[in-house]
């Protein structure tokens, strides 16, 4: 049994509506320090309606989260406390236009995190240096790539030290060839220990990076197992069908 | 190709296509030369730049185009209006001042809240005391007497300095979650938008004295400011909140699983952001606004439309009323020029950042 302090992310029988649309089931998941875990389904399932409601991009309508200790409720200091511990990354990367990358990075640590300038910027060029952009800091995003741009706001997330790192879908949006030097920056973030929920339908990357792959359909998550046994041998009947959806033909 | 197109194959493509393309090439630039040649013969070639009456355009043999003169006589009182004579210098400085403020608030080194709100409060404070004197050994010189330009140009910056902010409180609450809120301003908006800016100006003129105690009341001139700023802002509200709506949604979700709370959010993210998608009808705004400023003369203000049509308004003068038209024309024109190329820079120059 793990001890209650291993865990990240712990959430119980959690439902969320859109109006009378129920969009998420009764949702239970654990999430362990340390843990990778990659969410996959088809489109409408939910991912990304359930990743967002962790840091309260969107609010649940009953049951519970609890991310590193702190329970999402409507105490406002607790949406800060976990939006701090937990960092963020869109499909469609999200970085402000009009701040250099330097800035990008910078803005929260400092504003948020009230950390000074000199220091935030150090941490900034140091994530930059990892997701291997040092150069481009004083650019605009405009004048980047996909790929260059998906990894700044990896890096803008990180500068922020959380905890956690959540991914929707961080490659569906970059052209093919850019898609790997995204994938490697994720990767050498799982080999340094980050805990991190990963919706993504790149099965490779799910096979070698996670240590566990959810499957989603409809509101529900339909089967959890290790990426092997989730490959090679998946239970359910939806499960099959969208895995030989996506790696048939 | 176009590239390549050496100019006289342009010509011939672009305006002598067909015969009757010729014809309508021909027949516009015969217009346009004649008229041409029109304006420079009065207003150069065969007028008369020099004296100090006007007897000097309508002695026997004068030349018979534009009578300058009227320029050189009364300059003064189309600049300052019926701000006495004497001080007129104190006039004269005030307006560079507030034109210096103005220069100064549009480098991108100004554009702090803080910078912006020290440069803009110093320089309305220097305005106030020079125009107004009454101290520092300075004599007093009322509101009802200040005129001309230095009037044009503190009215459209008080509106701009007053109706900016306004507008974008406005713009928020329009935008608010809460009906209660959105609402009646939605509804205050519409009604702004839909009476005529004189009506609210001799609203602020003439009906708020009876309506406010007179220590609330202020000179006649900053009512009918005010009145113009809130006029100003329900415009400038809807720009704005339309410049919002260019933003897109994930800007928002970023900054907020950044942690940054609604007032950082608004202010580094959605703001720059805002007033980027919404410069050009931002500086069209102001053009409209800067011209409007003529409107006060019908309160009994005398804006520098007004004392250039008090320059040709005695005996003398009389007939020079297009020379004064002219002249104060060309101020109305090199400040709406001025703003409109200001707005391309900017627009430039954020389009290197944004791309
Ligand atoms: N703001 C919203 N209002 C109403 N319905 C919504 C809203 N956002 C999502 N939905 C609905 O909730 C369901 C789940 O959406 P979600 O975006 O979580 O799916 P997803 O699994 O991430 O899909 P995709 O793979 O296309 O990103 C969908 O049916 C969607 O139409
Ligand atoms: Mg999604």
């Amino acid at each position: 049994m793990t001890n209650a302090t291993d865990i990240a992310i712990k959430i119980t029988g959690m439902n969320k509506y859109y109006g009378a649309f129920h969009a998420l089931k009764n949702i239970n998941l654990e999430v362990k320090k340390g843990e990778r875990v990659v969410v996959c389904g088809p489109s409408g399932s939910g991912k990304s309606t359930m990743i967002r409601c962790i840091n309260r991009l969107e609010e649940h309508q009953d049951g519970t989260i609890v991310v590193m200790g702190t329970e999402l409720n409507d105490n406002l200091d607790n949406i800060d406390e976990i939006r701090r511990e937990a960092g963020m990354v869109f499909q469609h990367f999200n970085l402000f236009p009009h701040l250099t990358v330097l800035e990008n990075c910078t803005l929260a640590p400092m504003l948020v995190r009230k950390e000074s300038r000199k220091d935030a910027e150090a941490t900034a060029m140091e994530f930059l240096e990892k997701v291997k952009i040092p150069h481009q800091a004083e650019k605009y995003p405009g004048q980047l790539s996909g790929g260059q741009q998906q990894r700044v706001a990896i890096a803008r997330a990180l500068c922020m030290k959380p905890d956690i790192m959540l991914f929707d879908e961080p490659t569906s949006a970059l052209d093919p060839e850019m898609i790997s030097e995204v994938l490697d920056v994720i990767v050498s973030l799982a080999e340094d220990g980050m805990t991190m929920i990963c919706v993504t339908h790149e099965m490779g990357f799910a096979r070698n990076v996670a240590n566990r792959v959810i499957f989603m359909d409809e509101g529900e998550v339909v089967e959890q197992n290790s990426p092997s046994e989730f490959f090679d041998n998946p239970q359910n009947e939806r499960t099959k069908e969208f895995l030989s959806q996506i790696l048939g033909h | 190709m176009s590239a390549e197109v050496s100019f006289g194959r342009k010509v011939r493509r672009d305006f002598f296509a067909t015969p009757l393309d010729s014809v309508i090439t021909l027949a516009f630039s015969a217009l346009l030369i004649y008229l041409l040649y029109g304006v420079l013969s009065w207003g150069i070639f065969n007028a008369i730049w020099g004296g100090d009456s006007a007897d000097v355009c309508r002695a026997d043999g004068a030349k018979h185009g534009a009578c300058w003169t009227v320029i050189n006589v009364r300059w003064r009182l189309i600049l300052f209006g019926l701000y006495p004579y004497e001080e007129q210098w104190r006039s004269a400085i005030a307006c560079m001042v507030i034109l210096v403020t103005a220069v100064l608030s549009c480098i991108p080194y100004f554009w702090t809240g803080k910078r912006l709100a020290l440069t803009w409060i110093s320089g309305f404070a220097a305005f106030y005391l020079l125009m107004k004197g009454g101290i520092l050994g300075l004599p007093l010189v009322v509101e009802r007497d200040w005129g001309g330009l230095s009037l044009t140009v503190f009215i459209f910056s008080s509106v701009a300095m007053i109706g900016m902010p306004m507008s974008i409180v406005i713009a928020l609450m329009r935008r608010s979650k809460l009906p209660l809120i959105a609402r009646p301003t939605a509804f205050l908006i519409d009604v702004t938008r839909s009476l005529p800016l004189l009506s609210i100006m001799f609203t602020a003129a003439v009906v708020i004295p009876f309506v406010l105690p007179q220590w609330l009341q202020g000179d006649k001139l900053y009512r009918i400011i005010i009145g113009f700023a809130i006029f100003f802002a329900a415009y400038q509200a809807e720009i704005i909140r339309g410049g919002f709506q260019a933003v897109p949604s994930g800007q928002e979700e970023a900054s907020a699983a950044l942690g940054l709370n609604y007032w950082q959010n608004l202010w580094y993210i959605m703001l720059p952001q805002v007033f980027r998608a919404a410069l050009p009808p931002t500086i069209n705004q102001f053009v409209i606004t800067f011209k409007e400023t003529s409107l006060v003369v019908l309160i009994g203000f005398f804006e520098v439309l007004a004392s250039g049509a008090a320059a040709f308004g005695t005996a003398e003068w009389k007939f020079a009323y297009k020379e004064v038209y002219v002249f104060v024309g060309l101020i109305f024109f090199v400040f709406v020029l001025s703003l409109s190329r200001y707005g391309a820079y900017l627009e430039r120059r954020l389009s290197v950042e944004q791309r």
